[in-house]
């Protein structure tokens, strides 16, 4: 099975690709409507010089941009997620339940809650989706 | 002395007298305040072997040190009594105006016994205490006599019971200011066995806290933790009820009298996104909270219209909604309106009726039984009705005016399935088959099964994480047993100081424990570590587990009910029930209970808890 790189476009084409193979997600996810970008704080000691951002965006249950970006798009998404990049590893790995981490303080996240919390089966199927894809992390590989 | 009064009050209720009284310094560093020091006070005054309703019992109203402070979530207070509804120890917590307006009068707390011959009120206005005539107002609802009483002074705070408390329903409850309630194991009707219609409150004195000005940079950071609180923004956008769409993915939902896990479309009706796109019309807050999580809401239209009032929390969003399987959220408004006025706990009443509509599906009870009440599913109307049979004991609703597991037992045969309880509470809407800690929290809290009297919901869902207090993970496995007597120690420990302290729960989720035990030291003055804190909160808990045990509970009393331990076949507890002895068997050996459930001898000792055992092991 291909291994990807975390946090290259390939590994995101792959992430991408699990979720748009999903019959599951297209069912849960047919009203969500919109975007959203990951902010991965750099960390040089775990190999991660420079802080990643990606852009996803999704819309009833089709995916749009799935694509490394920069701050500034970031920045324009509707919802923005961040954090450090050992709590985004834990939440890959399936170590850390995403919106556990999230209520903890561990991960961060600016957008309409509501809308997340109405729409968190959606949500966490996108993140169980990525725990499938098999990742090289920077700190592994 | 910093952060108390150091005053209570001793009412007699029979003779009509108000004395002051005082504690020793000591015995508050030991007990702190609230529901652990009111425990202390009732095993030493008072006779345990009362009957709840006697006048002998007394009714405990205690602060903690951090009421008036104007901490974030100190607006807390806590009420105590033995309870009509489990015959052990009860106790409930309150949030509101009326503790820090008490504190404000002059007092830490206030001790009823006795009974009056007729309806009174009690007033506390600024250190002067006064019993007057009630015989107005004897009858009216919570919502009605709150009103009365405030327009002679909109200042006053109010605690008040509704023709439940009147009546006696085993699970009346007390309310504040019309949105806040002492809901749980009955003391409504505590109250209203002694006649006592209300109590009202007005002070202007202000607490001392010992190092003011590390207080105001405490509670600076305080604020700033809250703001950057994902779990209070959740709170203060969709209140309590923000956790109805998470739990129903996760198993915590009970469905249908717990015989089912998921239904979607029930969630998603009776969600908290779907209260603030329809009936909210405004958050509100208690005092000195800046997350503002309660309620407020209005049905301007259809069959369920009610004025713009209190809203329903999480747990009555189930108790009226996922548990008898009522799909309209304006029906839902519309039952706690009705039970905030008639002053029941939501919570034993739903789970009440709960069990009422699954005796109906399967014929043990028929339409002779319940007053020509067709008690099928979501039958809202019938809901309606009944609830109203219970508060004036009409009917039918006398029965269950008794709770569901003194109803079941009175029926006999298989009833007692359908009640799902623990010591004769019902159980809160958060299934233990979902997360097996929450099944051990159920069986070992002092007051019956209870998600309030520790802080095991908020660790196992993963809400919090305290390394810093005690070994925990970051991440539970909610459906697995292995772990969770370790877990569920440790939550009680800390937890029940939400009950001493007293603040919030909510608020101790959205802090950093160190915030909280330098505010506490502050205001004190008293230098605790986090040690003393979790010692404190095991002797809490000892020190009410020896009451109960004198008053007869033991092992035989630490079991879950038999639906909790019959596994779902549907949604995400599916197939998964809590393993009873192993939790319990590990827990035993944590809190050094002996095999009887009694505790042992040298873990009093520890604890400083002498007399308690004496009491336990020296007058056998």
């Amino acid at each position: 099975m291909a291994e990807y790189k975390a946090f290259t476009q390939e590994w995101m084409d792959a992430w991408k690709e699990k979720i748009t193979g999903s019959q599951e997600y297209k069912e849960i996810a047919k009203d969500w409507e919109g975007s959203v970008s990951i902010t991965v704080n750099a960390d040089p000691s775990k190999n991660v010089p420079e802080t990643v951002y990606m852009f996803t965006d999704y819309w009833h249950g089709d995916v749009r941009d799935f694509v490394l970006c920069d701050a500034a798009r970031a920045q324009t998404a509707k919802f923005v997620m961040s954090g450090d990049y050992a709590r985004w590893k834990q939440v890959a790995k399936k170590e850390l339940d995403a919106t556990k981490a999230l209520m903890q303080g561990k991960l961060k996240l600016k957008g309409d809650l509501t809308y997340v919390v109405r729409n968190i089966k959606t949500v966490n199927k996108v993140i169980d989706l990525l725990t499938e894809v098999n990742t090289i992390f920077p700190d592994e590989g | 002395m910093n952060g108390y009064t150091g005053k209570f009050l001793d009412i007699d209720l029979t003779q009509g007298s108000c004395k002051d009284f005082t504690l020793d310094a000591a015995r508050l560093k030991k007990f702190i305040g609230g529901s652990s020091l009111a425990a202390s006070l009732y095993l030493e005054r008072y006779n345990l072997h009362a009957d709840p309703l006697a006048p002998e019992n007394p009714l405990m109203i205690i602060n903690g040190p951090l009421v008036g402070s104007g901490f974030p979530g100190s607006s807390r207070f806590a009420v105590a009594a033995k309870s009509p509804q489990t015959g052990i120890w009860g106790e409930a917590a309150c949030g509101g105006n009326f503790g820090p307006e008490l504190k404000k009068a002059g007092f830490d707390g206030i001790i009823i016994t006795g009974a009056s011959s007729s309806p009174v009120v009690l007033s506390i206005i600024n250190g002067e205490a006064k019993i007057s005539s009630a015989e107005n107002l004897w009858g009216r609802d919570i919502y009605d006599v709150t009103d009365v009483l405030k327009k002679e002074d909109k200042g006053w705070k109010v605690l008040a019971i509704g023709p439940a408390g009147e009546n006696l329903v085993k699970y009346a409850a007390i309310a504040n200011d019309k949105a806040h309630f002492i809901g749980r194991t009955g003391l409504g009707a505590v109250m209203g066995s002694k006649k006592l219609k209300a109590v009202i409150v007005r002070g202007n004195q202000s607490p001392g806290k010992a190092d003011e000005q590390k207080y105001k940079e405490i509670f600076k950071a305080a604020v700033q933790e809250i703001k950057e609180s994902a779990f209070a923004e959740s709170l203060h956008l969709m209140g309590s009820d923000a956790a109805m769409d998470l739990g129903m993915m996760t198993g915590d939902v009970p469905v249908k009298n717990w015989t089912s896990g998921g239904d979607f479309e029930l969630s998603s009706k009776l969600s908290g996104p779907t209260m603030r796109e329809t009936y909210l019309t405004r958050a509100h807050a208690c005092a000195n909270c800046p997350v503002a999580c309660k309620r407020v809401v209005a049905v301007k239209d259809g069959p369920c219209l009610t004025e713009e009032g209190p809203g329903p929390e999480y747990e009555t969003c189930c108790t009226f909604g996922t548990l008898i399987m009522n799909y309209d959220l304006a029906a839902v408004i519309k039952a706690n309106e009705l039970c905030n006025r008639y002053g029941m706990d939501t919570i034993s009443a739903g789970a009440t009726i709960a069990m009422a509509m699954e005796l109906y599906e399967k014929g043990i009870v028929n339409r002779q039984k319940t007053d020509n009440l067709e008690l099928t599913w979501g039958n809202m109307d019938a809901v309606f009705a009944l609830l109203k049979k219970i508060a004036y004991r009409e009917g039918w609703g006398d029965m269950l005016a008794e709770g569901s597991a003194a109803a079941a037992r009175k029926l006999g045969g298989s009833a007692i399935d359908s009640a799902v309880h623990v010591k004769g509470l019902e159980l809160p809407m958060h299934d233990p088959r979902g997360f097996h800690g929450m099944g051990l929290a159920y069986m070992m809290s002092n007051r019956g099964a209870c998600h309030l009297q520790h802080a095991a919901m908020g660790m196992e869902q993963g809400m919090v994480s305290w390394p810093q207090l005690f070994a925990m993970k970051e991440d539970y496995d909610g459906k697995t047993s292995e772990g969770k007597a370790l877990l569920v120690f440790n939550a009680e420990n800390y937890g029940i100081l939400g009950n001493s302290l007293s603040i919030c729960h909510y608020l101790m989720y959205c802090l950093k424990p160190e915030t909280v035990r330098d505010a506490f030291n502050a205001v004190t003055g008293f230098n605790f570590e986090f040690q003393d804190f979790l010692l404190c909160g095991a002797r809490d808990w000892t020190l009410k587990r020896g009451i109960n045990n004198l008053l007869g509970v033991s092992v035989k009393d630490d079991v879950l009910p038999k639906k909790i331990l019959t596994p779902l076949t549907d949604g995400a507890a599916s197939g998964s029930v809590p393993d009873m002895e192993l939790l319990r068997n590990e827990y035993y050996a944590i809190r050094g209970l002996t095999a009887e459930g009694i505790p042992k001898e040298e873990k009093l000792r520890e604890l400083g808890l002498e007399e308690l055992r004496r009491k336990l092991y020296e007058n056998k």
